[in-house]
């Protein structure tokens, strides 16, 4: 629906948003940004996945509101960010300047953010999102992981499983979410063996069942290190797996040179290398024609 | 007793602490006056620990779900979605199709 805009009332502020991100691990990853964000607005809302870091952010702010409060077993996970999105609008419209924190990068498996700040700017407010260290971030330094080296694939698990998706063995792959892998319901905050038997009979088109996989959680506090279990695929039902775990499946096999393309590359190579030796011929050609010039006179 | 909360900022933001060993940790923990909850949770690398300071507190994971079913509205048989319109406020627009 397209809201008119109405000029404000003398002496009335308009509000704005900022959604930052927390970082993974208490005191370690937070932004100067992020926090000047958190500390400059009127009123602050938590996404976090702690309680100990949520009272870390209320020493950041006297009005910090907690969105946990808005998850229920049995209701739709989209209802509650639905709910967060319309709670922090009604701020911002209100007039507030309004700071969404979330754990990890606002943007990442995140939805409400996003939503906020499009909704925001579609009425016209200032809003802005600012990024954080992420589980990915973390997963990349902790396993020693370089997306770059063979190529990385991320997909929320449930994903995999409802939509047909192509996976490429050769590279990195990570699923996240597979504590509730297959939860059409958005009600559940774990599924089961049976929901992760489904993934692994996927899997196992592209893998072999003794492939080793890993679980992955980085640290939410600076006592903890991170938890890091290796396992092979076949048993991944069996063992016990928490919504923050994540689980990457390294290359099953090397990358194919792609001959094709490459004998392409290489004619396009040869082509510039001859433009380039007759570049040179014909300028060489000038060289020698041109009559030799006063170096006094330029 | 120190705050355990600015103790555990404190960790998060030395280098030389947050990857002190187990038993460093301890000292300058015992140095700083830090509660026997905190240095139980510092000692075995186990947050759960700090229950017995802060009281069991169950949060949900939050942001768990970002594949919505069909039936929620939010049309993920449309297509793929727009590109993202430039912040007004950026000098750096999206590179045109």
């Amino acid at each position: 629906m397209d809201l008119p805009s109405l000029p404000l009332p003398e002496g009335a502020r308009r509000g704005s948003l900022a959604c930052v991100g927390l970082g993974m691990t208490l005191g370690s990853h937070l932004t100067p940004l992020a926090r000047s964000h958190i500390e400059q607005a009127d009123v602050v809302f938590a996404g976090l996945s702690d309680g100990i870091v949520e009272l870390w952010l209320q020493r950041m702010h006297p009005d910090v509101r907690s969105l946990q409060p808005y998850y229920a077993e049995g209701k739709s996970r989209l209802e509650t960010y639905r709910e967060w999105v319309g709670l922090m609008m009604a701020q911002v419209r209100a007039g507030k300047r309004v700071c969404g924190v979330f754990y990890g990068h606002p943007g990442i498996f995140a939805w409400s953010p996003h939503k906020a700040v499009a909704t925001a700017r579609a009425e016209g407010f200032e809003a802005h999102m600012e990024p954080g260290v992420s589980a990915e971030d973390c997963l990349y330094a902790d396993l020693g992981i370089d997306p770059g080296r063979f190529g990385c694939q991320h997909y929320e698990a449930s994903q995999l499983l409802l939509f047909e998706r192509r996976i490429d063995p050769t590279a990195y792959l990570v699923l996240w979410q597979v504590g509730l892998v297959g939860d059409r319901s958005l009600t559940r905050f774990q599924t089961g063996p049976a929901y992760r038997q489904v993934l692994v009979d996927l899997l196992s088109r592209d893998y072999p069942l003794d492939h080793r996989l890993i679980v992955y959680r980085a640290a939410t506090l600076p006592i903890e290190k991170p938890r890091i279990r290796r396992l092979a695929l076949r048993d991944l039902p069996r063992v016990p797996l928490t919504a923050e775990e994540t689980v990457v499946l390294p290359p099953l096999r090397p990358m194919q040179p792609n001959l094709a393309i490459r004998e392409r590359l290489a004619e396009l190579d040869r082509a510039s290398l001859l433009d380039r030796n007759a570049a040179e011929a014909s300028f060489g050609a000038q060289a020698a024609a041109r009559p030799a010039t006063d170096p006094a006179n330029g | 007793m120190s705050d355990t909360i600015d103790l555990l900022e404190a960790i998060g933001r030395d280098a030389s602490l947050r990857h002190a060993p187990a038993h460093e940790l301890q000292q300058r923990l015992q140095e700083a006056g830090a509660s026997g909850a905190l240095k139980a949770a510092a000692s075995s690398g186990d947050a759960s620990r700090l229950a017995v300071e802060f009281g069991p507190k169950a949060m949900y994971s939050p942001q768990t779900s970002q594949t919505f079913h069909e039936d929620e509205g939010l049309g993920e048989e449309e297509g793929p979605p727009p590109l993202p319109s430039p912040d007004p406020d950026s000098d750096h627009a999206p590179p045109q199709p």
